[in-house]
């Protein structure tokens, strides 16, 4: 066997998959030798560099490289999960060790069938900007956010994430499929008004870091961030509610279990439908997809080797698909149809999103939706996980939030609640926005835009 | 040459003694290597699935060095532990380091306690049907400075998620002799019959089982760390040496507690642990800080902490602990003509915005003429920040209580284990959300 390809700061997509590759086929020696007749490997490995600008040097970077491997094995009625860190043989015999040490009996093979495997082609994610573009991209953002505002704000720092990462799954059966990407982000902080010490943050997807337009992602963060400097107020009624990408998106990771194929549940989804078996209203259209260049999480396969599509969750307001590990879709009685996700290889491929995403085609500009409201709450950031109670038709949502009378602000309220019926704030959705912008959620990440919701009890 | 060596060392000690004077022999110019960093962890989950028990087991090594250079100050971590990964990771700043040969082999291997695997089945069996998931953590870690190096110890964790009508979590270190019954507790379904406080009513709280060491959490524990004070994001900056709240309020963070889940031997740059008062008479006394922030606001370092071998230390809270006052826990209820007395906290949070914070109550009861009456439903409870510390009472609960949900705390994406004691306490004034 070739021994384990070096790496180095400056590896390649070519050079990550090579070591990828020399992992599994450790991994595969190994296994042949163990009596496991069915077995899964998951290899990955990434490399992030993170550059921390503040208002003066010196910069704080942070290169990171994590490599590990884990192995699904089934045999005889038992199936066993483990992982070890790097990718040297060594991981690959302490993980196949362990998980043969811990098989247990399970009621279905969780490993899905070859004939069910497949990649499908995705768009190549954007290269990694050069190095540099952190300060410069930075010290742009900090002129365009203070000439922007009159002042008012100030950066106190810029969080630039790059991550260059590679997988490999390969199966017992032959199938191997590999993957290499990369994604880029930047958290901001900045201070808001001159005589105030409130720090606002906002976090950004930069799908494409050549083409990023400093000017408009500025535009972006003040927007919001200087609605807080409104005269504070405090209102409360049913009134209609305008919710920011970010709100939508955290109500949206809160109904996420309404789309898994999750076993041991009674299914909460049939009594939140209506007559016409809708859960929301006919604007709103959810889907996953792994395929774009523009998503987060872009892939040819999930987390267990399901060829990647964009899987249609909810249509005009109504039920359609499900997504589920092959485990869970067995155990619930669901069709396959993938919807594995591996937050880290630390992970068992579980059933969830990796980018759910609002159709925002035929959507409306923001602002002809804020020129549709009369007395309206503007919900511009959550204070806490939106809480729902699927089965007690029910959700609470607390946020900060301004006042609006005709398009124009009243006041900010610091802190609002509201709480009502789930399924009558969904089907009183009667706009959505085309400003979809991505968040990261505690359901993965989810892309969303301005929702408009009528008549919504505030509770103050 | 080791600075706590009662503490089991993650790797060979001879090792680290010689990778310690490798690194004193380095040339202390530019670039300044300031600590190396090595980790091993365990994690073991065992999940309840449709009548069978699965069992899942994960680990982890790397390393990581942190240089400072005149412009910037870079950290390198790398998986594994290994004189390759170390010579990779030193020779970014010193290329010509001499570096002990060999493999940094451990002492024992990193395992779960004999009996712990049977103990976690049978639960997840006991716990059906809430879809629970079982988790035992352990963590060996060395840091190595110049010269020197030092063990960090901290103690085995055991954490409890309970999905379905029970939902909640449990963090504790393993074992705790009081884990059966907070287990009891996690388990016991919410109330039916509930009453759901009028809105925007202003009402005291009385904070009891240990739910006020999450409340001070939030209020004091995340804002006297020395990155949000130096940067003036925390409404407390500027505040040291002000009276902020009730003289008989004593408040500090302890490491040494090593019964609570954020114990260590020493910090995750090697500083040895001990306690440090935040709140001495009501007054703000302390900031938590890691070494840079312990320069920059001249204060002690000491809570450097890292989520793993890949983050850059950070000031974090250990375990804030409360002095318990003279006052039978009993007494702060009795005395209410109306309010409520919290006994479940669910999460709490402070807007960087508005500087308000945000409780959210998972149970309690509502109080009448002294007198738990009606269960109170999930809400929320706000105030000011600043506000809130004044308004707590000066009569301090004569009860301990840890606060064994809400451990798990996140910062910055980093989730770290924390702890708190504190016995009852009550606040005069909380908006009903």
């Amino acid at each position: 066997m070739q021994p384990l390809p070096p790496n180095t700061s400056e590896s390649t997509p070519a050079t990550v998959l090579a070591r990828l590759q020399h992992a599994a086929t450790v991994a595969r020696d190994l296994l042949t030798h163990s009596g496991a007749p069915r077995w899964e490997v998951f290899a990955k490995s990434s490399l992030t560099r993170e550059v921390e600008v503040g208002e003066a040097p010196p910069l704080s970077v942070i290169h990171t490289e994590e490599t590990g491997v884990a192995v699904r094995t089934v045999r005889e009625g038992r199936t066993g999960f483990a992982s070890a860190s790097g990718l040297e043989t060594g991981a690959a015999r302490t993980a196949i060790g362990a998980a043969l040490a811990l098989e247990s009996r399970t009621p279905v093979d969780p490993l899905p069938p070859r004939r069910l495997l497949a990649a499908s082609p995705v768009a190549e994610t954007a290269a990694l900007p050069a190095r540099g573009w952190a300060q410069h991209t930075a010290g742009e953002l900090a002129g365009e956010l203070a000439g922007g505002s009159g002042g008012r704000l100030k950066l106190l720092r810029a969080v630039v994430q790059e991550g260059s990462f590679g997988w490999l799954l390969a199966t017992a059966e032959g199938f191997v499929v590999t993957h290499a990407g990369s994604r880029v982000g930047l958290m901001a902080e900045l201070l808001v008004g001159e005589d105030r010490r409130a720090v606002w943050r906002e976090w950004a997807h930069i799908p494409d870091p050549d083409r990023l337009d400093c000017s408009s992602l500025a535009s972006q963060i003040s927007d919001r961030a200087l609605l807080t400097c409104a005269p504070t107020i405090a209102d409360a009624g049913s009134r209609d509610v305008l919710l920011h990408g970010e709100v939508a998106a955290h109500l949206l990771a809160a109904l996420v279990p309404l789309f898994l194929a999750l076993p041991n549940r009674r299914d909460p989804l049939p009594p939140l439908l209506d007559r016409e078996g809708r859960l929301a209203a006919p604007k709103l259209t959810l889907f996953d997809d792994r395929t774009s260049s523009r998503v987060p999480v872009v892939g040819p396969s999930d987390g267990e080797g399901f060829p990647t599509r964009r899987t249609l969750l909810l249509e005009d307001g109504i039920p359609r698909h499900r997504l589920a590990s092959y485990r869970d879709a067995q155990l619930s009685g669901e069709g396959p149809r993938g919807g594995a996700v591996r937050l880290s290889y630390r992970d068992y491929p579980s059933s969830g999103v990796a980018n759910l995403q609002v159709e925002t085609l035929g959507g409306d500009p923001p602002t002809r939706i804020l020129a549709h409201t009369d007395r309206a709450l503007y919900l511009l950031r959550p204070l806490a996980p939106v809480e729902v109670d699927l089965v007690g038709d029910a959700y609470r949502l607390v946020a900060s939030g301004v006042w609006l009378n005709r398009g124009r602000i009243r006041g900010w309220q610091p802190v609002v609640e509201l709480r009502g019926r789930l399924g009558l704030l969904l089907r009183r959705i009667e706009a959505v926005g085309t400003d979809l912008a991505w968040y990261q959620t505690d359901a993965g990440f989810v892309g969303a835009p301005t929702l408009l919701v009528r008549r919504q009890p505030v509770m103050g | 040459m080791a600075e706590s060596k009662s503490i089991e060392a993650p790797f060979d000690p001879r090792w680290l003694d010689g990778v310690a004077s490798s690194c004193g022999r380095l040339h202390l110019g530019t670039p300044q290597l300031l600590d190396l960093y090595f980790e091993r962890r365990l994690e073991l989950r065992v999940r309840a699935l449709d009548g069978t028990v699965q069992l899942e087991e994960s680990r982890a090594e790397g390393t990581a060095a942190r240089w400072r250079f005149p412009s910037r100050s870079v950290l390198y971590a790398r998986t594994g532990v290994s004189a390759a990964v170390l010579a990779e990771l030193i020779g970014h700043g010193a290329p010509q380091a001499h570096l002990p040969e060999g493999r940094a082999m451990p002492p024992a291997e990193l395992d779960p306690p004999h009996g712990w695997r049977e103990w976690a089945s049978e639960l997840a069996n006991r716990l059906r049907p809430a879809r629970p998931t079982i988790i035992y953590m352990a963590r060996r870690a060395a840091v190595v400075r110049p010269g020197s190096w030092a063990a960090v110890g901290v103690p085995d964790l055991v954490r409890v998620h309970v999905a379905g009508a029970s939902n909640g979590a449990l963090l504790a270190v393993w074992p705790h002799p009081e884990l059966p019954r907070w287990l009891r507790e996690l388990a016991t379904p919410p109330p039916r019959r509930v009453w759901v406080p009028p809105s925007g009513h202003e009402l005291p709280v009385v904070f009891a089982a240990g739910t006020a060491g999450a409340l001070l959490h939030e209020l004091l524990g995340h804002l006297v760390e020395s990155d949000l004070a130096a940067s003036g994001a925390s409404p407390l900056a500027g505040l040291a040496g002000s009276s902020l709240a009730p003289a008989s309020l004593e408040v500090s963070d302890d490491p040494t507690r090593h019964e609570l889940p954020g114990a260590f031997s020493c910090d995750d740059e090697g500083v040895p642990a001990q306690p440090l008062p935040l709140l001495r008479g009501g007054v703000l006394v302390g900031w938590l800080c890691d070494r840079i922030g312990a320069e920059r606001l001249g204060s002690v370092p000491g809570r450097g902490r890292r989520g793993s071998f890949s983050r850059p230390p950070t000031p974090r809270l250990s375990n804030l602990v409360v002095d318990p006052g003279a006052t039978p826990p009993d007494a702060l209820e009795r005395d209410l003509r109306h309010g409520l007395v919290v006994t479940r906290v669910a999460g709490a949070s402070v807007d960087p915005i508005s500087a308000r914070a945000v409780i959210r109550v998972e149970r309690g009861f509502e109080v009448v003429r002294g007198r738990r009456a009606r269960p109170l439903a999930p809400c929320a409870l706000t105030g000011r920040v600043l506000e809130l510390l004044t308004r707590f009472d000066p009569a301090i609960g004569s009860d301990a209580s840890p606060e064994w949900r809400l451990g798990w705390c996140v910062k910055g994406g980093a989730p770290m284990p924390t702890g708190s004691l504190a016995p009852t306490l009550l606040v005069h004034r909380l908006e009903v959300l």
